[in-house]
């Protein structure tokens, strides 16, 4: 028998069934066996709940029932879902004198049928009664689900030196804590690559999926004064994060499949042939056409201070008013790259703060006489989130100073009561 | 007597020597006793409660006069009130005078028979018996395209009974029955019961045993046994052709039924309420002729879905339990999420007006909120996909949008077909009226 058969899978064909299966006692089977050996192994990874194993083994069947016994030990194989099926099932034409339920929509006849499987108490084992209607040497797939043969994935990015581009790579790591080792198996995650590896027990493997070349990188300074960082002793300001976006579309060399939920591990090349970790994250399953935004840390040589100039009420009705607000940031690019910085604004937080928490959406309006950007650069990102899209120059070079931009946004947070 | 109890069999039938005869029960402790072998069985498995009617049939030597059978059941689940015995033959001129249940001997009692001939009579003995169970499940293997699929049935008998059933015709009833007790409880508890309890057990019995079907007569064994579906009032049997042996503490799996290119359609379906963000996928079929189906309803039971990944190999798509499924009635399979079908929904802003206002001092006690919504579909597949999409959206709202129609009263369904590799964008608005402006609860389709 295969090495791998160690601790799983005894398959045994009983061509001769001598005496006694199995209505006494579990423990009193005496048989005269054949051992068919695993001639294939698949282990398919695509559920991200549950790992199949297939196994495909040559089973001599002889004319008639016959009872094949399958048993394993010491690995978690669900029972209910062990499946017997045979590869290229022998067909012959339908006659009068077949029950209609043999007949297949085409008219033909399957010569190889399960008749039922039986399950010994206190086993890990199964009997299969298999009926042929003539001798056969059956290549039979054994299928079953197995515990503890998982999968993960996680990426390697490398970005360019001047972060205009980036290599991913995305591997699946396969932890085989089955209980059992696999032989020369096909292993396939569902997407990318397709692999041929022996899998021992207990042993973790990754594999490389697939390599995506030149993918531009999208970096973004976000300002975000409900989510970020508190500056010590600043109580203005907040620190701006930084983040890659990475587009999952043709256009940006990617779009091949969705990006599965996993580590992100980015490094930089260093200008001189090393490479510098720069941090992880997180990355979530990103559809096609999606984003996946990786967060780096924080930018400290963007500074954004923010302050409320305006806060007024004006009455409309009994307890109805509208809350007019004016918010002002002021912006500092001290980096020798000119960059963009995004600043989010959660609208429903801001009425919270000023009009008491409501559970409804804010109802807002920016409008244009006390704002100092432009349409184009105010986005509604949703009902509650506006986004200012804010181009900053680089720094001055020499000993002139960062010259600071302000932003201004007037806003009526309205209906409120 | 006692000493023939065998580990296989544990339910004993004995004719009692002359000696007994005009004794009472339990008087002696020596007895003689021959054991007539049971000639076949049948168990009716139900799978509604814990309940198995096991038919036994054995032949008996009588002599013409008073016959003392002894009927013993050690380390059974059968629930004594149950059995029965009456003759196949020759009623005319037998009958059953008595039964006893000696107080000394748990799991026995003895039969008074008279007897007008002598001779061998084929007697039937029933009971019921708990700790026999069995349960449906389904394996679907979709072909590659996922078009059509394999759809194989299969029914597993599970004996805890505490008895071996050797050579039995198993028949397994599809339907819900009403007990008053329990078979377990009644097999424990022994023959003490009241008297009203066993009078209602008779009568169950005779409900079950009027739709009795004949057995499949004995087939071959050059040929794989069928399992033979009938109806029969609001039940439905399926006979396993032959016999099975199922041992004490096995289970045994047996075919159902296959069925081949069996055509299906695929749906996904979006409720954020009831499944979460992403389009779940369903392989909708029928149970009927047109589907390769319709010979039988469906018991309830756990469906498991593969595909074959034209790889050569399987994939696993989900299990989930269905239902009983009646003919005609439609199949519907989860088989989880699909990352190649995306949607995504943005609220992207709310407007109130036309505010209520109370008099003294004003304050706001009802208004109108409108919002707006923006959808999107986008389907990766290299085929059109069909996706149906329910929102729930309390109170009393008035909704304008392309498409919708009402699912219930607060329930909103579009359906779109998005082309392969394509998209497909919608923007639609709702007004809710809100305290005193809010006069139903429902959803007014504009």
């Amino acid at each position: 028998m295969h090495k791998g058969t160690r601790f799983i899978a005894a398959l045994v064909a009983c061509a001769a069934i001598i005496c006694l299966t199995g209505a006494r006692s579990a423990t009193a089977r005496i048989k005269l066996v054949t051992l068919p050996v695993r001639e294939r192994v698949e282990i398919q990874l695509d559920n991200a709940n549950a790992t199949l194993v297939e196994e495909e083994r040559i089973v001599t069947l002889l004319e008639g029932t016959n009872k094949i016994d399958f048993s394993w030990s010491n690995t978690a194989i669900d029972k209910g879902t062990i499946r017997f099926r045979v590869v290229d099932m022998p067909l012959r034409k339908g006659t009068n004198k077949d029950h209609t339920s043999l007949l297949r929509p085409d008219g033909q006849v399957e010569m190889i049928r399960v008749i039922n499987v039986a399950y010994p108490p206190g086993e890990n084992a199964l009997l299969w009664e298999v009926f042929a209607e003539k001798p056969f040497a059956a290549r039979v797939r054994i299928s079953y689900l197995i515990s503890n043969l998982t999968r993960s994935f996680n990426y390697r990015a490398v970005a360019e030196h001047d972060e205009s581009t980036l290599t991913l790579r995305e591997y699946v790591r396969l932890g085989n804590f089955s209980g059992e080792e696999f032989g020369d198996s096909g292993i396939w995650a569902g997407f990318g690559e397709y692999f041929h590896r022996e899998i021992g027990m207990n042993e973790a493997k990754e594999l490389l999926i697939w390599k995506f070349l030149n993918v531009p990188i999208e970096k973004t300074y976000t300002f975000d004064w409900w989510t970020g960082q508190h500056v010590p002793e600043q109580r203005e300001q907040r620190y701006v994060e930084m983040r890659y976006v990475l587009h999952n579309d043709e256009e940006h060399q990617m779009g091949e499949f969705p990006l599965q939920f996993g580590k992100v591990r980015i490094f930089q090349k260093d200008g001189r042939g090393g490479e510098a970790f720069i941090g992880e994250d997180w990355g979530r399953f990103t559809p096609i056409d999606d984003e996946m935004k990786l967060y780096l840390g924080l930018a400290r040589d963007v500074v954004v201070k923010r302050k409320v100039t305006q806060n007024r009420r004006r009455k409309v009705h009994g307890n109805l008013y509208h809350q007019e607000i004016t918010l002002k940031y002021t912006i500092e690019n001290f980096k020798s790259d000119p960059v963009t910085l995004d600043i989010n604004e959660d609208m429903n937080r801001l009425r919270d703060s000023f009009c008491e928490h409501k559970d409804r959406t804010a109802q807002w309006e920016i409008v244009p006489k006390g704002t100092s950007i432009g349409k184009k650069q105010i986005e509604r990102k949703d009902a509650r989130t506006a986004i200012f899209h804010v181009p900053l120059e680089a720094a001055p070079e020499g000993e002139a100073e960062v010259e600071p931009v302000e932003v201004t946004v007037h806003m009526f947070l309205r209906n409120e009561w | 007597m006692r000493a023939i109890n065998t580990h296989s069999m544990l339910v004993i039938l004995s004719v009692l020597g002359l000696c007994c005869v005009a004794t009472p029960a339990g008087a002696r402790n020596i007895d003689l006793a021959t054991v007539p072998p049971r000639e076949s069985v049948q168990l009716t498995i139900y799978n509604s409660e814990d309940i198995t009617l096991v038919r036994e049939t054995r032949s008996l030597s009588l002599k013409a006069g008073i016959n003392r059978i002894q009927y013993s059941w050690a380390n059974t689940l059968i629930d004594p009130t149950s059995v029965e015995i009456r003759p196949l033959e020759k009623e005319d001129q037998i009958e059953v005078l008595d039964t006893t249940f000696p107080g000394d001997k748990p799991q026995h009692l003895i039969w008074n028979i008279e007897s007008k001939i002598e001779g061998q009579v084929r007697f039937q003995v029933t009971y019921f018996t708990s700790g026999i169970s069995w349960s449906a499940d389904y394996v679907l293997t979709a072909n590659p395209e996922e078009t059509e699929m394999s759809f194989d049935g299969y029914v597993q008998v599970y004996n805890n009974s505490g008895e071996n059933y050797e050579n039995a015709e198993v028949r397994l009833v599809v339907g819900v029955i009403n007990l008053v007790e329990k078979i377990r409880d009644l097999a424990r508890r022994g023959i003490i019961a009241p008297p009203h309890g066993r009078e209602e057990e008779k009568g169950l019995k005779r409900r079950v045993m009027l739709g009795a079907v004949e057995a499949a007569a004995l087939r071959g064994e050059r040929r794989p046994p069928e399992i033979i579906k009938e109806g029969l009032s609001e039940y439905f049997i399926y006979t396993i052709e032959g016999r099975q042996t199922v041992p004490h503490k096995w289970s045994k799996r047996l075919v159902s039924f296959t069925a081949r290119k069996v055509k299906f359609d695929i749906l996904y379906r979006v409720r954020p309420h009831q499944y979460g963000s992403r389009p779940v996928r369903f392989f909708m079929l029928v149970n009927d002729k047109e589907h390769e189906l319709g010979t039988t309803p469906l018991p309830d039971g756990l469906v498991r879905t593969f595909r074959d990944n034209g790889r050569d190999g399987l994939s696993f798509l989900g299990q989930q339990k269905v239902s009983y499924i009646p003919i005609k009635e439609d199949i519907e399979l989860n088989v989880g999420t699909d990352d190649e079908v995306v949607w995504e929904r943005k609220a992207m802003g709310v407007e109130r007006s036309d505010f209520a206002f109370d008099h003294t001092p004003p304050r706001v006690v009802g208004w109108d909120e409108r919002s707006s919504v923006k959808e999107e579909l986008r389907n990766y597949k290299g085929k059109p996909v069909r996706v149906e999409l329910r929102h729930v959206i309390p109170g009393d709202v008035e909704l304008e949008a392309e498409g919708a129609k009402l699912h219930d009263y607060h329930t909103v369904e579009f359906t779109y077909d998005v082309p392969a590799r394509g998209q497909f964008a919608w923007h639609y608005e709702y007004t809710q009226h809100f305290g005193t402006k809010a006069r139903q609860d429902r959803i007014w389709l504009k």
